[in-house]
């Protein structure tokens, strides 16, 4: 889903940049206080978690497979904030070491993967769980895809709107929103049902397991 | 050259990569943009070709899909501009490039060690998933060595959620062990102010 390098204007990246360091710096004091020595070893931890969630392959039918997320099911078990820090540590990783991704596009991915989509996953977790936990798991795992995969659209469909040369030619991604929304949300569509089905399912093991229950 | 001395300049290098980033999203000239990823390949040395492989390799589907689409969907407008294609491309290219170098050339662990913490979780990060990917790939191999025929969708979701969740069990037994493991090595120092 993500977005590499070369595609997002400095216009849009340096405030992201701004609001996503603002994040970054409430996240790691929120989970410096509530957590004690642990938590350092537990944000790497479940940094590395995230990285090798995002190997676990999601069969769709047809026989072909997409790769999970993993962000609703972290945003279900250790919170929004536990999320956020943890993908966005990945997102560095994948950046700096795989060159997946980029540093440009790494608060916009932050933001819309690791802080939207965790909070749309905690808030439709929250709101079903009363009334039945496996379709309050199942939502979290399709909007911790559909959130990002609409944010994500965004902001690559308003690159020709803040960014093009006099005469009107792009400078940076090319498509407008009536592209970007339909070629990016459609495809994920199917990928927020296999990652709503496994969200649950993985839930499901991890209780069995005698694993920890949503926080 | 000294640790610290060394530390110091992977950590100007970074603020002049970061700078270079910057700089490289604001040029708007194909000529510039293709002198600097020349520039990039001259520092990169011996390794230019294996470079711009894994440049090709990282961000080249995704630049061969979205130039393909421009020219199918503007042409027919008459909207096409090579102009666009080739600074976009060109700007990708370098900026992918210049990474990939940077972090060949960086010990991003030493850069980063400006705090304690933050070196911490990326060291350690770095480290646990590598065992973590051996337990996703491990159980891959156990169902394709138990496996006579294709599974169907039923079965290869139980199987990816298994794996998911043995794989965050096994995260929360390490991450416990980890921190015994520092408490008892004095990483951490209960007489230290918080």
């Amino acid at each position: 889903m993500h977005i590499p390098d070369g595609f997002i204007a400095p216009v849009v990246y340096l405030p992201a940049y701004a609001v996503a360091s603002g994040a970054w710096v409430y996240a790691a004091r929120r989970l410096r206080t509530i957590l004690d020595e642990r938590t350092l070893p537990f944000l790497a931890v479940m940094t590395a978690t995230a990285f090798v969630l995002m190997m676990v392959a999601i069969p769709l039918p047809g026989g072909t497979t997409v790769h999970a997320a993993g962000i609703g099911l972290l945003a279900v078990l250790f919170g929004v904030w536990t999320t956020f820090l943890s993908v966005s540590l990945v997102l560095v990783l994948q950046a700096l070491l795989l060159g997946a991704g980029g540093i440009t596009a790494l608060p916009v991915n932050a933001l819309a993967m690791g802080l939207a989509g965790a909070a749309a996953a905690r808030l439709a977790f929250a709101g079903l769980r009363g009334w039945d936990e496996r379709a309050a798991l199942f939502a979290a795992g399709a909007l911790s895809v559909l959130v990002p995969a609409l944010l994500i659209a965004v902001a690559l469909g308003i690159q020709p709107l803040v960014a093009h040369a006099p005469d009107g030619t792009p400078r940076f991604f090319p498509f407008g929103l009536s592209v970007t929304l339909p070629a990016v949300l459609i495809p994920h569509l199917v990928v927020a049902v296999g990652e709503g089905v496994l969200t649950a399912s993985a839930y499901r093991y991890l209780a069995a397991l005698g694993g920890p229950r949503a926080a | 050259m000294r640790p610290e001395s060394r530390a110091g300049l992977e950590r100007a290098a970074l603020v002049l990569y970061l700078a270079a980033v910057v700089a490289l999203t604001s040029v708007h000239d194909s000529q510039v943009l293709a002198a600097a990823l020349g520039l990039v390949l001259i520092l990169a040395g011996r390794q230019a070709l294996a470079l711009m492989r894994r440049v090709l390799v990282s961000v080249g589907p995704f630049c061969a899909l979205v130039s393909a689409s421009y020219a199918v969907m503007m042409a027919p407008a008459g909207r096409f501009s090579a102009d666009y294609l080739i600074l976009v491309n060109l700007r990708v290219a370098a900026l992918t490039a210049l990474t990939l170098l940077v972090v060949q050339r960086i010990k991003l662990a030493r850069a980063l060690g400006f705090s304690r913490g933050l070196l911490f979780v990326v060291t350690l990060a770095t480290s646990q998933a590598l065992t973590l990917r051996r337990v996703v790939e491990d159980y891959r191999l156990a169902l394709k060595s138990r496996t006579l025929v294709r599974l169907g969708l039923r079965d290869r979701y139980r199987h990816s959620a298994a794996s998911a969740a043995r794989l965050l069990s096994k995260a929360l037994h390490q991450s416990g062990e980890i921190a015994l493991a520092m408490r008892a090595r004095g990483f951490f120092d209960d007489d230290a102010p918080r």
